[in-house]
């Protein structure tokens, strides 16, 4: 038996119970192997944390459960991070979010489960909180160097910010380098056509295929 | 009111309570909902959709009143924890209204707590709260629920647009679009004869100037009731506490509500009723309500008719009806819009199970979860209203066969958002009455209904 099979099934099942002593001890020891890192993503983290998702996706587990086993993976990655950099050729990321709710919304727990679910299927996600301002979305998404600018609203009201963004973007000439994807209660696919964003997700489920779309995953 | 007393002691807890970071708050909520869960021995099964077991009902309220107290509720504005001790907290929830008169004159009426079974009726809101109406469809859709006689109140729905502009949160457009609401409610109310009925409102105001401006001379009243929300999970921010300030010096009622999420922080449908306990008992204490409002949400659907959902309520409402003299509000949210049998269905599941469980009064309805704008009538909330009256003294063993077999008449309907048909195609728009069409569905439902063992007059 190989090394990194020794390792392999440890390592799932300490991401799939959320347990991140035992996810980082055992990545340490994956790295004293000389295990290659990218075998732990594609073997250990990217499938399990999918199938966390999946799972969430029917509401056999809830948030909490994905929620562990996201912040498992994220200790593994802390662990491997340095022989990552080392090694340009390991990709761990399908591709960078930011996201938030918009302007004058402060209900997120929605956004907050659509960052989960991007997260637990392979992207990098910086989560704005709640009542973004437009130009904070724009500003971070240049820091951040984002693929996907994410925007939620729950409230009508609050709808035209999302279009005040989609429309900045636009302005600014950067609508080819930032994608929108867009959702909340009331936002709907024929409201996202008709403003010019770039996706729309129903829910977290369609948020994450739209997003794959997006980055040709 | 007495229970009004205490605006600046609330405000002293918002302003000196222990710092967390809101990642820190949310874990804290997030591992200990399981641990009460299992230590007050809270179990859903799923083959019973209304509980019948009081012993669990007090080890809910237990496990409920035990994180209110050990988390407090978290002010998002200041990264504060605002916390009572059990004491008081005990000490604040003896004093919480048991009745109330709500509207004025002719249309006044008294409201009161409920017991689990108990054989009075609820009281009755018909409203479309939470849903986009758009501007020219306000007032005859508004109408069409002051006209139904079984409302006791109304609670009015989110106006699209203000005199044609677009209305933006936080702008002059929302302060305008609150007394918009103001202006075409109260005409409403008057076109259908119930001018002193109390009014849910500021429906428009995500903002408190919107609240503040609309609760002033010549827009809403003091006979009405105002709404404060609460931030799932456990959270509030100034904002919500500025509308709290201005409704207490200006002597409203106050009305709160809560939407945990199911499947969210607090996890299954055990979790869910324990936070919606801690959640109800800390809205009495930083916003010292009137009435108490609760809709679990689905974090897909977004609607609160999925049968864990559903036990959920019943529990929770059970729990604090059982322990408190609190007067408890529950929100039927559907998929089901009107011209489907599928609202008519997903009311019934809602009214009978809260109304059973000890709820004070029934909201609703809001149809398509809110998501498709005017797909809404006052027909729906008839339905629901009328429910709440034959289910009104039942033995929760009795609701809980009749729930059991309404699910199945809907559950497959749950994902396809059956958003019926839009106010004017669902009503005659000349005498604002329910379309043949409309009206044979809803009796086809009653005759349906009355056959398992909902009286339905």
């Amino acid at each position: 038996m190989s090394a990194f099979k020794q390792i392999q099934d440890q390592l799932r099942v300490a991401i799939r119970e959320g347990n991140e002593e035992q996810a980082t001890i055992l990545a340490q020891r994956a790295v004293e192997m000389g295990i290659d890192p990218s075998l732990i993503f594609d073997e250990c983290i990217t499938p399990v944390l999918a199938q966390a998702g999946d799972q969430f996706a029917r509401l056999e587990i809830f948030l909490p459960e994905v929620l562990l086993a996201a912040d498992a993976a994220k200790a593994i990655f802390k662990v491997l991070e340095p022989v990552i950099q080392a090694d340009e050729a390991v990709s761990v990321s399908l591709g960078k979010v930011i996201i938030g709710t918009v302007s004058g919304d402060v209900h997120e727990i929605g956004k907050n489960i659509v960052g989960i679910m991007l997260e637990v299927n392979g992207f990098s996600v910086k989560d704005l909180g709640r009542d973004v301002p437009v130009s904070a979305f724009l500003d971070t998404a240049r820091d951040y160097q984002a693929d996907i600018i994410a925007m939620s609203s729950l409230l009508t009201t609050s709808m035209p910010y999302i279009r005040d963004l989609v429309n900045l973007i636009k302005d600014t000439g950067e609508n080819k380098r930032f994608k929108t994807l867009i959702g909340g209660g009331p936002v709907t696919s024929e409201w996202a056509a008709a403003i010019g964003a770039d996706g729309y997700g129903k829910d977290a489920t369609e948020a994450v295929k739209v997003a794959k779309q997006m980055v040709g995953a | 009111m007495r229970n009004a007393s205490r605006l600046i002691e609330i405000l002293d807890r918002m302003e000196n309570g222990p710092g967390i970071i809101e990642k820190d708050f949310d874990s804290l909520i997030m591992k200990r909902i399981p641990e009460l869960v299992n230590e007050f021995e809270i179990k859903f099964y799923g083959e019973n959709f209304v509980n019948t077991d009081d012993a669990m009902a007090d080890r809910c309220y237990e496990a409920g009143l035990k994180l209110a107290e050990e988390a407090g509720v978290y002010c998002v504005s200041n990264n504060r924890r605002m916390i009572w001790s059990r004491r008081e907290i005990l000490d604040t929830i003896k004093w919480a209204p048991t009745s109330i008169v709500i509207g004025a004159g002719r249309d006044a009426h008294n409201e009161y707590r409920r017991d689990p079974e108990d054989p009075r009726r609820p009281t009755i809101i018909c409203g479309p709260i939470g849903q986009t109406i758009p501007e020219d469809l306000f007032l005859p859709i508004m109408q069409s629920y002051f006209q139904e006689q079984i409302a006791d109140t109304v609670i009015t729905g989110t106006i699209e647009t203000v005199y044609g502009r677009e209305c933006r949160t936080k702008s002059p457009w929302e302060i305008l679009s609150g007394w918009h609401e103001a202006e075409l409610a109260l005409t409403a109310a008057k076109r259908a004869g119930r001018e002193g009925i109390a009014i849910g409102c500021v429906e428009n105001a995500n903002s408190d100037i919107t609240e503040l401006s609309a609760t002033s001379y010549g827009a809403f009243r003091q006979t009405d009731w105002h709404h404060i929300a609460m931030i799932s999970e456990l959270k509030t921010d100034y904002m919500l506490l500025n509308k709290l300030t201005h409704l207490t010096k200006t002597d409203c009622i106050l009305h709160s509500f809560y939407n945990p999420i199911y499947g969210g922080l607090a996890g299954g449908a055990e979790g869910l009723a324990v936070v919606t306990v801690a959640g109800l008992i800390m809205l009495q204490m930083i916003y010292m309500t009137t009435t108490h409002s609760q809709c679990p949400t689905h974090p897909f659907f977004l609607s609160n008719t999925a049968p864990p959902i559903i036990w959920s309520i019943g529990l929770s409402v059970q729990a604090l009806s059982r322990n408190t003299p609190f007067m408890l509000d529950v929100l039927t949210s559907p998929v089901g819009g009107p011209c489907t049998k599928t609202v008519l269905y997903e009311s019934a599941a809602i009214a009978t199970t809260a109304t059973v469980s000890g709820a004070a009064r029934l909201m609703g309805v809001r149809s398509t979860v809110g998501k498709f704008r005017g797909h809404a009538s006052g027909l729906e909330a008839r339905f629901n209203g009328e429910v709440g009256y034959a289910a009104a003294g039942m033995k929760r063993e009795k609701a809980n066969e009749i729930v059991k077999q309404i699910v199945p008449k809907y559950l497959n309907q749950l994902d396809k958002e059956p958003k019926g048909k839009i106010f004017p195609e669902a009503y005659d728009m000349h005498t604002l009455r329910p379309r043949p069409e409309w009206l044979k569905m809803y009796d086809e439902a009653k005759e349906e209904l009355s056959k398992i063992g909902l009286a339905l007059k």
